[in-house]
């Protein structure tokens, strides 16, 4: 009962830890940026740094072991109903062990990773109207190509513009390798995730280059700088209208920002 | 209408809890120590753990749904940090009875100011039972406390601004959780508020766990009672937080995408499928929209508004929480009107926006 009084009392408090720790070791180490969109940076640092204080505080003032055990606690509304049976009640010490163990696996064990093409099958590829917008696409056609990103290439695609316009002009992009979905022999993408908040609303991005025996030369999320022009896709099967015919494509390591914002 | 007889019991638990209090002012160095030792220990596991090279062991599939959880936690977690420190303010330093003084004397108008209250008590929903119990024994009647229950979570200043920092201002989405949130609030405070007997409403555990709950921390000082609010919010918070956000992150990765979109374009089913969502994942209101923005792509706007709105006022782990002030019938009640008014919001904005 011990134990289980003590985890009551400083379940909350311990996952704060984990979570600021976490937080701080992330943005010290530049990695923030995995998780969630720059904006936020400044906010999160100073709230944790505010949570970090308190809960150092709570380490101080709060007596521990007296008093009630509160009964609102999460583990501890289940339990709530059915307050006398000690069964539920170490269910719940149980379950908040799990919890505590998996926040400090997750946070604090694993590597900090981005997303991976799981990630783009489960979502649909160029499909989020709101991270490309029209509107924009209209003034690419007659802009400086030069300077396009992936994001303003896949509005000019997406567009519907013709050969024609495409004809002579060389992207140079940077993505990740994911198949497609309809032509997984011949054309991969060249994908980055759209992040608007957090990581959770990545949404995946990316250009279609027809390079026939891919997987050969480069593995699935592995990262490339592709270089080359557009052109009808050649592929029978595929879905793509227009694909990049890669010049070149290079094996890069991954960028210090992954996502695009 | 008051609830009687609160009042009076308030201040037999004080003397009960004044003697520990002693025992823990012999050590506050050893507590210092302790807790900075906990930090330095969960920051070397942190700085010791393998870089980059463990990761490829994990299936991508996993090492996704450990990524998209993360995300959650570490985007939620200043937000529910800002909303615990909020509501300390407000319940500790601002003087007792400064907000209910300058409530106005009619019912009719003090149930729509009521739950704009919650713009200036930036609690979330598991923090707003502990708060409205506080009131009901401050003299609010239960019909008003539970308009406050209802709207607060929502006419929130951190949700709305999560909510307009997740959705923007544009798809109607913010607007009807807003309106959506108050008119459903003050629908329940009416309907309660023509009952004749309020009491009854209230279980009779109710009295001795509310006057605990006042005086766990009353004869600490402010900062001590301060510190002492920060450990029981954030004991109710962050496991619901890790929780929810484990749960996100299965379902981004485990369910279907087919799936998710055909229950996701349908009006009614997206609109079913996401309240019993919001009903089992409980995540706080504060952060409720980040949890739900990784579906906007695949659901319709409607069945995000019914999650917003339904989410904070009713799911597993309020009803655990008002089950400690509320009895059954009276929670099986208000569940049925929340989620019938959700529901007909939902279906509105699919059909109508």
């Amino acid at each position: 009962m011990f134990y289980r009084r003590i985890l009551d009392r400083w379940l909350g408090v311990l996952l704060s830890i984990i979570g600021v720790v976490a937080t701080l070791w992330l943005g010290v180490t530049g990695r923030l940026a995995l998780y969630i969109h720059p904006r936020y940076f400044e906010f999160t640092i100073i709230m944790a740094v505010i949570a970090g204080v308190l809960a150092l505080a709570a380490f101080v003032v709060v007596p521990d072991g007296h008093g009630h055990a509160e009964g609102h606690g999460y583990a501890e509304g289940h339990g709530n109903a059915d307050a006398g049976k000690r069964h539920w009640r170490w269910l719940g010490a149980a379950g908040s062990t799990l919890i505590a163990a998996a926040a400090v696996v997750g946070l604090l064990v694993l590597p900090p990773s981005t997303l991976s093409s799981a990630t783009v099958t489960q979502r649909d590829l160029n499909g989020s109207a709101s991270t490309l917008s029209r509107d924009e696409a209209v003034e690419l056609v007659g802009a400086d190509y030069t300077t396009f990103t992936m994001k303003d290439w896949i509005s000019l695609l997406r567009q519907g513009v013709g050969e024609d316009v495409l004809a002579g002009k060389t992207a140079t992009v940077t993505g990740f390798v994911t198949p497609d979905e309809s032509d997984p022999e011949n054309v991969f993408f060249a994908a980055r995730f759209v992040v608007t908040c957090c990581a959770v609303d990545a949404q995946p991005i990316g250009l279609p280059v027809y390079s026939p025996g891919w997987q050969d030369r480069f593995e699935t999320d592995s990262w490339v700088t592709v270089s080359g022009g557009f052109r009808t896709n050649p592929s029978q099967i595929g879905n793509e209208i227009l694909v990049m015919v890669p010049d070149s494509i290079a094996p890069v390591p991954e960028p210090d920002s992954p996502y695009v914002y | 209408m008051p609830v009687p007889a609160i009042d009076k019991r308030v201040e037999a638990p004080r003397d009960a809890h004044a003697h520990p209090l002693p025992a823990s002012r012999r050590r506050p160095v050893v507590g210092l120590i302790i807790g900075m030792a906990v930090f330095a220990a969960l920051l070397a596991l942190r700085m010791l753990a393998p870089a980059a090279g463990g990761s490829s062991r994990l299936a991508d599939a996993a090492r996704d749904f450990v990524s998209l959880s993360i995300s959650v936690v570490i985007e939620s977690l200043p937000f529910v940090f800002l909303g615990i420190v909020l509501s300390i303010g407000v319940q500790i330093w601002l003087p007792d009875g400064f907000l209910l003084r300058r409530l106005p004397a009619s019912p009719a108008l003090r149930r729509p100011i009521l739950s704009l209250l919650g713009m200036l008590l930036p609690v979330c929903e598991c923090g707003n039972v502990p708060l409205a119990r506080g009131l009901m024994v401050r003299g609010l009647t239960v019909s008003e406390s539970m308009t406050f229950l209802f709207a607060a979570p929502i006419l929130n200043p951190v949700t709305i601004i999560t909510t307009q920092q997740a959705f923007g201002w544009d798809n109607g989405i913010l607007v009807s959780r807003i309106a959506g949130g108050f008119l459903i609030a003050n629908l329940i405070g009416w309907i309660y508020s023509r009952h004749p007997r309020p009491e009854v409403l209230l279980t009779s555990r109710f009295q001795e766990e509310c006057s605990l709950e006042d005086h766990s921390g009353q004869a600490a000082g402010k900062v001590g009672r301060s510190v002492q609010l920060f450990v029981r919010e954030t004991g109710a918070m962050m496991p619901a937080l890790f929780i929810g956000a484990g749960i996100a992150g299965m379902i981004q990765v485990g369910v279907p995408r087919d799936v998710l979109v055909s229950v996701g374009n349908s009006p009614v089913w997206s609109v079913a499928a996401l309240m019993v969502l919001a009903f089992v994942v409980a995540v706080c209101s504060n952060v409720d929209a980040f949890f739900i923005l990784s579906f906007g792509a695949t659901f319709m706007p409607g069945s995000i508004v019914a999650f917003l709105v339904f989410g904070p006022m009713i799911d597993v782990k309020m009803l655990a929480l008002l089950r400690t002030t509320f009895t059954a019938k009276t929670l099986l009640q208000l569940t049925m009107v929340v989620a019938l008014c959700s529901a007909v919001l939902g279906l509105a904005v699919n059909y109508v926006l």
